[in-house]
């Protein structure tokens, strides 16, 4: 059997506004009001409200064995409650269906534990924004989550030690790297180095063809219909003799589906018409994440992650968030002062500090070329990486500044 | 006595010093009775009467073209800002010449007229015609050709022009006039290009130098640099160092400091002339020792980005900050709220930045070899270079905050007495030398 798992990454950022020297001590809202809400609003339209309502008839017209996760992070759910609560609704009524998973991740999708040699200060924060992130997910859909996927797929072994003994996470997500996997195939579940916990791994040539691919005319497999991906989908499994329970995990920003590959190219008849495409073959079906608990009848192979490992550019490494000098000028400057402030006890202060630690702000101050460095600059509402940089340092030098 | 002065820039648009200076002088000479039409860039055939004191501030506005101005005086703006913006005058003046304008009937009058004139001149227009690709070249040009207009329809006695930008005009019109030519030297291209620069403005700086009957260097630094550079005859040269003057701005800005604990200030352009790269080094041991203190690099310029990689490679946190371009009110704003002000200049004609620091009661630590360490007294004097000196002396003041306070005030005191009456006394005095 092959059960076809989707995740959908659900994340908006609390852009910074253009903040600048003068406004330190002057301005304590570092966050553009204008900005984050019309590109909630707009993503709304485009992809979250269609998408969602798509799921849900597809949900129902195959009675239970069309299955989904997301993860949504806490900054999405706080924008859909500000500027667009008919998303949130639209949520509920698919955590409601029962078909629906949730994975946990950090409430503030940070960079807290990006790497795994990372100190006390940024440990403990991570910490805490996981379990601010399953209270999240339990108020909000009743939900809590047995499967982890930390920020942009970042993973390494320290951090499965972390998850499994703070937190009880039976399973964790990671990218299908060649670097890790070697010869092996991303569709076999795996355990984590210590052996504590179940590894789905993306598969992102198949997960890609769909996010990144499918609208582009200069790819040789364009255009992709149903037939073909389901097509290819049915011949993974053939290597497989011996009955064992393999998974095709399709991870991928849900703005897949209407913002970053428009309506106009097909994409929600794509996702409409997969569905009974894939039933048509009595050994493909669609599972969850959490799955991997049960289904696995065979002792899965210890992979270990000695360094960390994304879903980002060509690197799929840390190369996109923490890599050049402001970059880490910036994160080293935000790790103070967060640390400051839980040391002075100033709670006040912890929204808008952890509203700063989101990984975006990294990702706008990325200057890495070539096709990579045009994908940043596509989501960067700023005109460079170093205007990027100052607006969140000043904001920061304004949040130091309030702990006096 | 009628003075026709002609400058690239002016308040309320100032990129540098030179526009802070020209308020300065001619608020001066109109106080004394001396009248100034103003000619800045423009994309309107318009000069600025300016006839009382005040005039500097609302910059009365005449077209050559009597219906143009009426037009104009029935649109209504808000401020003197969106007025000048209106007539194409901003801090970086853009070409707004047509295509194909080298065929213009005024243009070529002016190359018929430089024929017969000196070789300075014909040297100029070349210059010119060989850049007319570049905008700033471009732009000059189409100065030149505007003050050819504006300079018939005038009555004066003296050109009082102000660097580079301006001497294909000046010459122009001291040429078709006969009026004499001040050409006040400001910076040479030596000073901003912190090595050789461009040959071009070179050899427009010297065609200037020898049309001009008198040459006014901003301080001895500069006259030397006049001198050994550009060969001028010392008997037309003179000295007049600028001065202080306080601005409505300064006058109106409301004292808030942003950061608690000290703050030490680079104001100016980043660019290799004025050393932000010795500031920067000179903030990355001081933070090594204080991690209190904040930096503020303020100010745009072409090194910019380096500046912001550097800071991030040295560790500096949130201690090293930076502006962008600042407006006067802004720059008044900035001082505020600093403590130290360094202007670690590789060359500095005059630098009226550490002026306008010590008026608001900032200690300035300034290069030695700077036009302006001529002038005051009450302030460090160090070699850009001697990045030890700097960072012993702000160390050394980071723990003695008194010391700090007690400089600052001497030094304040000592700029609001550095007025432009004496420099305009000494201009007029130039003025006369040569209209009698």
């Amino acid at each position: 059997m092959l059960k076809i798992v989707f995740y959908f990454q659900v994340h908006q950022p609390f852009r910074l506004k253009p903040y600048r020297v003068l406004d330190i001590g002057a301005d304590p809202d570092y966050f553009d009001e204008n900005l984050n809400s019309q590109v909630m609003k707009k993503v709304a339209e485009k992809c979250y409200l269609p998408t969602n309502k798509l799921l849900l008839e597809l949900i129902d017209k195959y009675e239970g064995q069309f299955r989904v996760a997301f993860s949504i992070t806490g900054t999405a759910i706080e924008q859909f409650r500000l500027y667009a609560p008919e998303v949130l609704d639209s949520f509920r009524l698919l955590a409601q269906s029962g078909c629906v998973e949730f994975l946990g991740e950090t409430y503030y999708h940070s960079l807290s534990f990006a790497r795994p040699d990372y100190d006390d200060i940024r440990r403990e924060e991570f910490i805490e924004q996981v379990r601010m992130h399953r209270k999240l997910m339990e108020s909000e859909f009743g939900f809590s989550p047995m499967v982890f996927r930390n920020t942009e797929l970042i993973y390494h072994d320290k951090l499965s030690d972390v998850i499994w003994e703070e937190e009880g996470f039976k399973a964790v997500l990671a990218e299908g790297v060649e670097r890790i996997l070697g010869w092996r195939s991303p569709l076999y579940a795996y355990k984590s180095y210590n052996h504590k916990l179940f590894l789905l791994l993306k598969f992102y040539s198949l997960a890609d063809d769909i996010a990144f691919r499918f609208s582009n005319k200069g790819w040789v497999e364009y255009p992709l219909t149903v037939e073909k991906f389901v097509e290819w989908v049915s011949r993974l499994p053939l290597i497989e003799k011996e009955n064992k329970n393999l998974f095709l995990n399709l991870f991928m920003d849900y703005e897949t589906f209407g913002e970053h590959q428009w309506e106009d190219s097909g994409i929600f008849n794509f996702l409409r018409r997969l569905p009974g495409e894939i039933f048509k073959r009595p050994f493909l079906s669609f599972g969850w994440p959490s799955d991997v608990v049960d289904d696995v009848n065979y002792e899965p192979e210890v992979l270990s992650f000695p360094e960390p490992v994304s879903w980002a550019d060509t690197e799929r490494d840390l190369s996109a968030w923490l890599e050049n000098d402001m970059q880490k000028n910036a994160a080293d400057s935000f790790y103070g002062i967060l640390g400051k402030i839980k040391e002075k006890g100033r709670s006040d202060l912890l929204e808008p500090a952890r509203r700063l630690s989101t990984s975006d702000h990294f990702y706008y101050m990325c200057t890495k070329y070539f096709q990579d460095g045009d994908v940043h600059k596509y989501f960067s509402p700023y005109d460079s990486p170093e205007q990027a940089y100052l607006h969140y340092l000043n904001a920061l030098a304004d949040l130091e500044e309030r702990l006096r | 006595m009628k003075i026709l002065m002609l400058t690239w820039e002016f308040p309320p648009f100032i990129s540098g010093g030179l526009g802070t200076a020209c308020y300065g002088i001619a608020r001066g000479l109109l106080k004394k009775g001396v009248e100034v039409s103003l000619v800045l860039p423009s994309a309107q055939d318009v000069y600025f009467p300016l006839r009382r004191p005040g005039d500097v501030d609302l910059l009365p506005v005449r077209f050559l073209d009597s219906k143009k101005e009426a037009v104009f005086k029935s649109e209504h703006y808000k401020s003197v800002s969106e007025r000048l913006l209106s007539l194409g005058i901003s801090s970086q003046p853009e070409s707004y010449l047509e295509p194909g304008f080298t065929s213009s009937p005024v243009w070529e009058r002016i190359v018929e007229e430089s024929e017969t004139s000196v070789s300075s001149f014909r040297d100029i227009l070349r210059t010119l015609t060989f850049s007319e690709g570049e905008n700033i070249f471009k732009k000059v040009r189409e100065m030149t050709m505007r003050a050819f207009r504006i300079a018939q329809d005038l009555d004066f006695d003296v050109v009082h022009a102000h660097d580079w930008l301006t001497v294909p005009a000046a010459v122009m019109v001291q040429r078709m006039s006969g009026k004499p030519l001040v050409l006040h030297v400001h910076a040479t291209e030596f000073d901003r290009a912190g090595g050789w620069g461009d040959e071009r403005i070179h050899r427009i700086e010297w065609a200037g130098m020898e049309a001009a009957d008198r040459v006014i260097a901003v301080s001895n630094y500069t006259a030397e640099m006049v001198h050994s550079r550009y060969s001028v005859d010392t008997g037309k040269l003179r000295v007049v160092h600028n001065a202080y003057e306080a601005t409505k701005e300064y006058r109106e800005v409301r004292p808030r400091r942003l950061f608690k604990d000290p703050t030490v200030l680079f104001l100016g352009r980043i660019t290799l002339q004025k050393g932000p790269d010795y500031f920067l080094e000179v903030a990355s041991r001081i933070h090594d020792k204080h991690p209190e203190v904040h930096f503020i690099m303020a100010g745009g310029g072409d090194m910019m980005n380096k500046m912001i990689h550097r800071s991030a490679s040295h560790r500096l946190r949130n201690r090293f900050l930076f502006t962008g371009f600042l407006n006067h009110k802004q720059v008044q704003l900035i001082l505020r709220s600093s403590d130290i002000f360094v202007m670690p200049s590789i060359s500095e004609p005059f630098g009226i930045a550490p002026l306008e620091a010590m008026a608001r009661g900032v200690l300035a630590i300034i290069s030695k070899n700077a036009g302006v360490a001529e002038v005051v007294k009450n302030a460090y004097k160090i070699d850009f270079w001697d990045i030890d000196k700097m960072v012993e002396t702000i160390d050394r003041l980071i723990s003695h905050p008194e010391e700090v306070r007690r400089i600052a005030r001497e030094g304040a005191k000592e700029v609001h007495r550095i007025e432009w009456d004496i420099a305009v006394e000494k201009i007029i005095k130039i003025y006369k030398e040569l209209s009698c």
